[in-house]
């Protein structure tokens, strides 16, 4: 052990170039890993925070922010008479685009009743809209465009005075804005759409038998928040997931070769001294020891700093991208800590093969 | 001294693995990704370019049709008609929602066309009828394939069954396909007849397109007209805008993996042949003769990663075609150019601590063992 530890710290530069290859590698991975589940909060933020537990949509839809959703007029009556039901929320919800500073940037419009619910579940500054032509915009958009309380905004060719600005209903592919449902329906020129209802059952009702009851309404899905949070982020991964997941998959790939290039250098460099030991008498369980001790500090130190250098890099990220939201699991914390240690295990397999392989003669025929 | 480089990393075949390996895996990533973006720009607009028609006219302010809503009263068909140079106007509702059979759901532009509709239907069939009538639909053939149905079975779309009747190719994408249902099918499952979505628009072909969108918009209220090549570019901004941020922060990762590995690769190739450039020194090499070495070597490796990456990427985009996953891969000369540019800084900058290493060295010490 003590020659592992001389190893590692007699060259500092390389020392320091390990640790801060496997940090960067971790780093990255716990980035991309928070950025997945910020990803994830923010795409089902509004299930999250409306009001109720279930969802009735449109037959045949089973997410909110993919497909458009219609009910039919009588829905929301047919709904009410189920035995059960405490509270029914009716919203109209539709994507829209923004020009916003020459830039395309969809947002999610919903369409909500103040008196009911459904609206925005933090407001910043400000009120939640009392007439058609007024509407609560998300503070992170309002502030990175310079629009505040009192501006007008076009939506769909009709002019909106902003009235509040809301809190948490940012994120980098979509924000979420609200008007009042009547001004909804006028800008989707349908008088009677309803797009998704959100209901709050009564207490100790089974919610199996609950859905079961809804679901036998004909035109209509009730499903659970869960479950259309679920469909939602499994709608929007199937575009962002894959790339991250390979980076994060690349990232442990890039942390491996760079502890192993460092571990296997220093290896080879003392070749003549492994070499050495091997001819007095030592075995090679020994030198494999030397060899995954000092794979393995690297790496822990390594992943140790990546932790703070995330936290670091994720709260710079945020402030200077609000829209961007980098979350930290403790459980990601604790992978990051086995993948430090996995590289080290990997890392270490080939310098070892070269310690097998050392013939003790060779090195004094040098 | 290029000869040295040359040497130096063919020498030790683990650590040239790893240099060219670590770059050409950083180099794919950027590649990659870029390439997924241009392919979703590309097959988003298939259904605006095959469309047939010149001009698309939109409620107010609405320029795209991807993840967007349009609503205008039909009474603008008789308005927009009456223009001249107009020859044919098709009106169609659009919105998005999901094909479903089982348990199998799949997202899709709806489209609602009138009966032998001249523009906006399928524009290219694998089999079956061209146009639905009441009742039938047309969707895309992947779809159909990966839902195990075909002509003559149903599907559920906005909540009722329709009897597939056509099976359409190049409708699909990443995130959706297109599906055609007859316009009145549509109105009767969104219960508002007094609305349309788009029209879609032929002009006499002596007339110009922006001549005319200019007069729908000035003697049509509450509508915008774009040209279809407007329009196109209007919905490839869409995927572009949406993807820029994130697309930077992924070529940025990518560029320090690049970095990382080798930085790391060429410090240790040259600390592994100290003692040569030592022996060089003594022997009356110049510094500057040595950096051209570690420069050289640097951008060997690069350079071998950056032709690897490339070609793994091409080949990522061959395989999946045959792998009909709905996803293009499409390679861009700005991606191109963007990656070569990466590789070059990061040639340099890999190449910095081992010339201070070597300015630092001292031809006595490699004598005395150190």
């Amino acid at each position: 052990m003590f020659l592992a530890h001389r190893n590692l710290i007699q060259n500092k530069t390389r020392l320091l170039l390990s640790v801060g290859g496997v940090s960067l590698a971790i780093m990255l991975i716990l980035l991309l890993n928070g950025f997945l589940a910020g990803m994830n909060r923010q795409i089902t933020s509004y299930i999250d925070n409306s009001t109720g537990s279930l969802i009735i949509a449109q037959k045949g839809v089973d997410n909110l922010l993919g497909a458009t959703s219609l009910l039919s007029v009588n829905a929301l009556e047919d709904v009410k008479k189920v035995n059960g039901v405490n509270d029914v929320v009716p919203i109209l919800s539709q994507f829209v685009i923004f020009d916003l500073r020459g830039k395309k940037l969809p947002a999610y419009l919903i369409g909500y009743d103040p008196n009911q619910g459904g609206g925005p579940w933090k407001i910043r500054e400000g009120r939640e809209p009392m007439t058609d032509t007024e509407m609560v915009f998300d503070d992170v958009l309002a502030k990175r465009n310079d629009l505040q309380i009192g501006d007008k905004f076009e939506i769909l060719g009709q002019d909106f005075t902003i009235v509040g600005l809301s809190e948490n209903t940012t994120s980098w592919m979509t924000s979420f804005f609200f008007i009042r449902i009547s001004a909804a329906k006028k800008l989707l020129r349908n008088p009677g759409a309803i797009s998704f209802l959100l209901i709050t059952p009564e207490k100790n009702i089974e919610t199996g038998n609950l859905l079961k009851n809804l679901n036998r309404i004909s035109g209509i899905n009730a499903i659970t928040k869960n479950e259309i949070a679920d469909n939602d982020i499994r709608l929007f991964a199937k575009v962002f997931s894959a790339p991250i997941k390979l980076m994060v998959f690349i990232s442990f790939l890039v942390g491996t070769m760079i502890v192993g290039l460092i571990i296997y250098t220093a290896t080879v460099e003392r070749q003549r001294e492994y070499g050495v030991l091997k001819a007095i008498g030592a075995a090679n369980q020994i030198l494999y020891k030397v060899v995954i001790t000092q794979a393995f500090v690297t790496s822990l130190i390594g992943a140790l700093l990546s932790i703070l250098l995330a936290f670091s890099v994720g709260n710079w990220i945020m402030a200077i991208r609000p829209q961007f939201l980098i979350l930290f699991d403790p459980l990601d914390v604790l992978w990051a800590i086995l993948a430090g240690v996995g590289m080290a295990l990997f890392a270490a397999f080939i310098p070892t093969r070269v310690l097998a392989k050392l013939a003790p003669a060779e090195v004094f025929q040098k | 001294m290029i000869r040295l480089a040359f040497h130096n990393l063919f020498q030790n075949k683990i650590r040239f693995i790893i240099s060219v390996g670590g770059v050409a895996l950083a180099m794919t990533l950027i590649l990659s990704l870029d390439a997924v973006f241009t392919g979703v720009e590309r097959q988003i607009t298939a259904y605006i370019d095959n469309s047939g028609a010149d001009i698309f006219v939109s409620q107010k302010s609405v320029r795209n049709m991807h993840m967007t809503t349009s609503s205008m009263s039909r009474s603008v068909i008789t308005d927009v008609e009456e223009i001249p140079g107009i020859e044919k106007v098709t009106p169609i509702l659009y919105l998005t929602n999901m094909v479903v059979s089982g348990k199998e759901r799949n997202l899709a532009y709806i489209i609602g066309l009138p009966e032998n509709a001249p523009m906006g239907g399928p524009w290219k069939l694998f089999e079956g009828r061209s146009y639905p009538r009441t009742g039938e639909t047309i969707i895309d053939r992947n779809i159909a394939q990966k839902s195990k149905i075909g002509i003559g079975d149903d599907v559920e779309i906005l909540g009722r069954k329709f009897k597939v009747v056509g099976l359409s190719e190049e409708t699909t994408n990443l995130v959706n396909s297109v599906a055609f249902i007859s316009i009145s099918d549509f109105i009767k499952l969104w219960g508002n007849s007094n609305s349309i979505s788009y029209l879609l628009i032929k002009i006499n072909p002596e007339k110009s397109s922006s001549d005319i969108a200019a007069q729908i918009e000035a003697n049509v209220k509450n509508v915008t007209a774009q040209v279809t090549a407007d329009f196109s570019s209007q919905e490839r901004r869409v995927v572009k805008d949406m993807s820029t941020e994130v697309i930077t922060m992924m070529n940025f990762i990518g560029f320090l993996i690049g970095l990382a590995v080798m930085a790391l690769t060429v410090y240790t190739s040259t600390l592994a042949h100290r003692s040569e450039y030592g022996v060089l020194k003594a022997l009356g090499a110049h510094n500057k003769h040595l950096y051209q070495t570690v420069i050289s070597y640097s951008l060997l490796s690069v350079l071998i990663g950056l032709a690897l990456g490339i070609m793994i990427t091409f080949l990522l985009s061959i395989i999946l075609t045959y792998l009909r996953l709905n996803l293009t891969l499409a390679i861009s000369g700005v991606s191109l150019l963007k990656v070569s540019s990466a590789s070059l800084v990061i040639a340099a900058i890999s190449a910095i601590l081992p010339i201070k290493q070597i300015a630092g060295l001292d031809p006595a010490m490699v004598f005395r063992g150190k």
